[in-house]
């Protein structure tokens, strides 16, 4: 019995080391795809894979730079109205958003959309200009974006969690906390009357119609 | 998985061995208890690793017999080989992992060979003949008979001399970027001084240059067959991909349109270089290298250029937004209501 237990000890390692081995084996993936960091987004098993995650990246790095212009028009118009604290509030959260992208994106290798210049100037008059119509149409353009935003991050998570929700755990809270925060914004919207506005339903659905083009155009370009 | 259905197994065998050792009036149907347990992990192993990699089933049967062998001596010489019996298995598997592994990564090298692997192996031998047959299925021909395989062998590349270049360029490319892989660790771990900018670049695409230096003369040929419509996406993707690399270990993050500018501007530098590598003659491509820094330094130039450019427009606005405001100002028109 002691001899059994002896060798029974004496053979773990042994075991340990082979299952690490495989398990080195089954991970080795090619020079080109390992050689990037390991952080938010796990290493890619193959060019699937990472076509799949390029694309959530870039499209959700385009999404916040667009969001990001659309503040940045309606603080320029809206500013020194009584709006401009809680739509800079909403613009810093924005920003922080960005960054966190922005790492991801350079961590990554990520191609950014090459329509950021467009999303650019997109943006701000998307700001500009619903702000132009007084505070409730810069809240109804607040709502209506923020909604597709979270409804896009949504799906996202749903996709991620059917793919293997363990392995991209950091990713999913990442996206997770974005969407809460952009739902935040969605209800703030709601709060100051951004219904009232003559034509909601119409702008709101131009708007969201707008937003889903342009995710569907940033994903591939 | 595997780890922890052998810690199963030796927890059976203790525990049979229990049984026997407390009561060794009942060794037999202990026994075959004991190897009851013994036989279902072997086909369970057996069954998992088959699940897992279908070349290794040959190993895991080969121990599932002689488990077998092992517990039909155990019948005939059941209490004197009791902890023989129950040890020996586990010793036999111990030594069973690092084997077999090692049979089956020699094995899947020489039988599981894929087809990619084979093409590759046969079209790097071929470049050993580029300098004498060129870019040609002759240079790919030669180096499969180098390999002991015929010559028809080069059916297998229905792109040709296409697919040798492509082979060269992708080969060329991961050789690149290992040396900048490789240089970025020593700096990391402060072996070696950080470049800047402009002299990282310049190196990296002087040595990915320099890889050419020894098909030189019969380059022109590749670079006509790059061109080639069905070969434009492939090289293309090749292109990129380099010029990828190249910027990251040269520590660029960019996430806006720096990232196209970046990349456009060093494609540029070494498809002209490139071009101008091809029709140099002087010593050690001197002339190049020179082309090379002066290009580098036109992108630099060309960068701050643009930097000053941008400072400069924000001031001209900020000044032209006061002296808008100041004329509101004094025309009145910036009464506060």
């Amino acid at each position: 019995m002691q001899r059994a237990a002896h060798t029974a000890l004496y053979v773990w390692p042994h075991t340990v080391s082979a299952a690490m081995i495989r398990q080195c084996l089954k991970s080795r993936v090619p020079l080109q795809l390992s050689s990037r960091a390991y952080s938010v987004v796990p290493p890619p098993r193959d060019s699937e894979e990472k076509e799949m995650l390029d694309r959530i990246l870039r499209v959700d790095h385009a999404g916040e730079y667009g969001a990001n212009r659309i503040y940045a028009g309606q603080m320029a118009v809206l500013g020194r109205s009584r709006m401009g604290p809680l739509i800079q509030e909403m613009w810093d959260q924005e920003k922080k958003h960005l960054e966190k992208f922005n790492e991801i994106l350079a961590e990554n290798r990520v191609r950014p959309t090459a329509l950021l210049p467009l999303w650019n100037v997109a943006g701000f008059l998307l700001g500009a200009s619903t702000a132009m119509l007084g505070k409730e149409g810069a809240m109804a353009c607040t709502v209506a974006v923020e909604e597709s935003i979270s409804e896009h991050y949504n799906s996202q998570i749903r996709a991620l969690m059917e793919k293997d929700p363990e392995r991209y755990t950091e990713l999913l809270q990442i996206i997770k906390e974005f969407r809460d925060d952009e739902m935040e914004h969605h209800d703030t919207g709601l709060e100051h009357d951004a219904e009232t506005l003559p034509g909601y339903w119409l702008l709101k659905n131009a708007i969201q119609l707008g937003c889903k083009a342009a995710i569907y155009v940033s994903t591939r370009v | 998985m595997a780890a922890l259905l052998r810690g199963v197994r030796a927890g059976r065998a203790l525990r049979g061995l229990a049984g026997v050792v407390t009561s060794p009036a009942a060794t037999n149907p202990q026994c075959s208890g004991l190897r009851r347990g013994f036989h279902c992990a072997a086909l369970r192993l057996q069954d998992e690793s088959k699940s897992d990699k279908p070349s290794s089933s040959s190993s895991s049967t080969t121990y599932h017999e002689h488990y077998q062998s092992h517990s039909a001596e155990q019948d005939t010489a059941a209490e004197a080989s009791q902890g023989q019996s129950a040890s020996d298995p586990e010793a036999g598997e111990a030594a069973r992992p690092n084997t077999s592994y090692q049979d089956q990564s020699g094995e899947q090298n020489e039988e599981y060979e894929t087809e990619e692997q084979l093409q590759a192996r046969i079209l790097t031998a071929a470049l050993e003949f580029v300098p004498q047959h060129g870019w040609s299925m002759e240079a790919i021909a030669a180096g499969a008979e180098t390999l002991g395989l015929s010559s028809a062998s080069t059916g297998m590349f229905y792109n040709g001399s296409g697919d040798l270049v492509l082979h060269f360029i992708a080969h060329c490319n991961s050789q690149l970027t290992e040396i900048m892989a490789e240089q970025h660790k020593q700096i990391q771990l402060g072996q070696a001084e950080s470049k800047q900018t402009a002299d990282f670049l310049r190196d990296a695409v002087e040595t990915r240059l320099r890889m050419y230096v020894p098909y030189i003369e019969t380059w022109p040929q590749a670079m006509s067959l790059l061109l080639l419509p069905h070969n434009i996406p492939d090289s293309l993707k090749h292109l990129s991909t380099m010029v990828d690399d190249i910027w990251y270990y040269a520590g660029d993050r960019s996430t806006d349109m720096n990232w196209y500018t970046k990349r456009a501007a060093l494609t540029g530098i070494f498809n002209t270089t490139e071009l101008v590598m091809v029709q140099d003659s002087s010593p050690d491509f001197q002339d190049t290298w020179n082309f090379l820094d002066n290009r580098i330094q036109d992108v630099v130039n060309m960068a701050s250029t643009a930097k000053q450019v941008q400072s400069t427009g924000e001031t001209v606005v900020q000044g032209l937004m006061g002296a808008a405001v100041t004329l509101k100002n004094l025309t009145g028109l910036n009464q506060r209501r």
